[in-house]
């Protein structure tokens, strides 16, 4: 591998993606709306390349494939929510449109996390 | 890694380390027990803090006496003060019983502080003879049972040093050695995945009651469960069961045998090989303890940059925080975080340290800075409103 060509790889911002099931990737830095970003699989290799659609901080998780309502969120190659309305490819899947399969966050902290963030609710 | 060295024990049991226990049967005979401890290497000092009253405490006192059963060591010198409820025999019969060394005294038989500790380096002098003529052997993998624990966790926990120290204890399944966790108030929202993890419907059923009973424990009825903050949201956690999941991945993938439990009646251990959870305590200190008690011989331990230790179970620790990271880390999951380095290769780092540590290599702060040998009980009124039969 040449030095320019790591170079530019290390420039952009990855995407982690845990399992091989999964429909999301985790931001490994934080990414402008627009950026495109790096994804890659746990063993370091390559996914391809996937402009998102708003800014998603570290840690936060973008949609690898489009999901509809009652669609899974699969990361870790298990299911951890589900979609309550359309989510793009590129999109933050995150409490603005996912919920837990099981017991969900108060909608009063929904909203707080929404402002907090500065979320696009679309 | 088929075999590993270590200390052939009477029961069956091989140590990595070859330690000697000095108990402090109540908390008043904690400074002979340090006396004695200062002038004799390889000794630990564990004692019981709490009250010297047996009754209320059984939970305690059998994390104590299993702790003092644990590969690691080799025999145990039991003290009390004695005139509360808790004899040295009490104490001593059970870990005798497994073919290990122990010598009891109760100070005020012994006319004092100064005279009982005369006397204790006169009788771990013995004890010592006992451990340095320890036969050492090459030990098959399935001798070997590791406590999986996090502490001080943040976003990479769940992203590089959890899933990595899971990959390698599913590896070391496929071995043939055992792993315990526990922390059940973490496992909140992973039921589904544990039922399809649990060898049987019964395991299943009792890893959900006891997860269901930790619940209780901690959230005082008429409150909201506290399960998410914002602060966990806007690191990148949507749901419930995402942040569990993050727990849970320390844990690997393979088929969980049984839920140990550790109360005042019994203190569970492993009957086959493989993956277990346990009722081991969220609380680092205590947590050690309870590893210790229920046999574990070392333990890996996630973290962001925290030197949690503990003198019997040596604590290999796995760090993914670039910035939190320190020469207390054993295992730098940084890479994985950048995108610069795979989980496959941190948890082959994870098995190459393991390997060392359990053939008698130190750990990076071994020796240095260990936590307090907290003997952590659940609180037992609880228990007797939960109706969870202390008897």
């Amino acid at each position: 591998m040449s030095i320019v060509r790591q170079k530019t790889v290390n420039n952009m911002i990855k995407a982690l993606r845990l399992n091989a099931a999964d429909n999301v990737a985790t931001l490994l830095g934080d990414a402008a709306k627009g950026e495109t970003v790096l994804i890659i699989s746990d063993q370091n290799e390559n996914l391809g390349e996937l402009e998102i659609l708003q800014a998603i901080p570290f840690g936060n998780k973008v949609a690898l494939r489009p999901m509809k309502p009652e669609d899974q969120l699969i990361k870790g190659g298990v299911a951890v929510g589900k979609a309550i309305r359309q989510v793009p490819q590129g999109q933050l899947a995150h409490v603005q449109n996912i919920r837990s399969l099981n017991l969900d966050i108060p909608e009063v902290m929904i909203n707080e996390i929404i402002t907090q963030m500065g979320i696009e609710v679309d | 890694m088929q075999t590993f060295r270590g200390y052939q024990r009477a029961d069956g049991s091989v140590g990595i380390r070859n330690l000697i226990m000095i108990i402090a049967a109540d908390e008043c005979a904690e400074g002979i027990a340090r006396a004695i401890s200062e002038k004799t290497p390889g000794t630990i000092v564990v004692t019981n803090y709490n009250t010297c009253m047996y009754g209320g405490n059984e939970e305690m006192i059998g994390t104590m006496i299993n702790a003092a059963t644990n590969p690691n060591i080799a025999g145990a010198l039991v003290i009390n003060m004695g005139c509360g409820s808790i004899t040295p025999d009490l104490v001593a019969g059970p870990i005798r019983a497994t073919g290990r060394p122990v010598e009891t005294l109760t100070c005020i038989k012994e006319s004092g502080t100064v005279s009982t500790i005369r006397e204790g380096l006169k009788r771990i002098a013995a004890i010592v003879e006992h451990a340095n003529a320890t036969p050492m052997v090459d030990a098959p993998i399935s001798k070997l049972f590791i406590g999986i624990k996090c502490g001080g966790s943040d976003t990479s926990s769940g992203m590089a040093s959890n899933p990595s120290v899971g990959l390698a204890a599913d590896k070391l399944i496929d071995m043939g050695a055992s792993a315990v966790a526990g922390e059940l108030l973490e496992l909140l929202g992973c039921e589904h995945i544990l039922k399809d993890r649990a060898v049987t419907p019964e395991v299943f059923e009792k890893i959900e009651q006891l997860i269901s009973d930790e619940e209780k424990r901690w959230h005082v009825e008429g409150t909201q469960v506290e399960t998410m903050s914002v602060g966990n949201s806007i690191g990148g956690l949507t749901t419930i069961e995402e942040k569990s999941l993050g727990a849970l991945a320390k844990t690997g993938s393979k088929p969980i045998q049984d839920i140990l439990r550790i109360n005042a009646r019994k203190l569970e251990k492993p009957e086959a090989p493989g993956m277990y959870l346990s009722e081991t305590t969220m609380l680092c200190g205590g947590s050690a303890m309870h590893f210790a008690a229920l046999g574990c011989q070392v333990i890996l331990w996630t973290t962001g940059g925290a030197g949690f230790n503990n003198p019997i179970v040596p604590v290999i620790r796995v760090s993914g925080n670039s910035q939190l990271i320190n020469e207390d880390i054993d295992i730098d999951a940084t890479g994985i975080m950048r995108g610069e380095d795979s989980i496959e290769n941190v948890s082959e780092e994870i098995l190459k340290t393991l390997t060392s540590v359990i053939n008698g290599e130190k750990t990076a702060i071994e020796d240095f800075g260990y936590a307090y040998c907290s003997l952590i009980q659940k609180d037992q009124r609880v228990e007797r409103l939960l109706s969870i039969p202390a008897e």
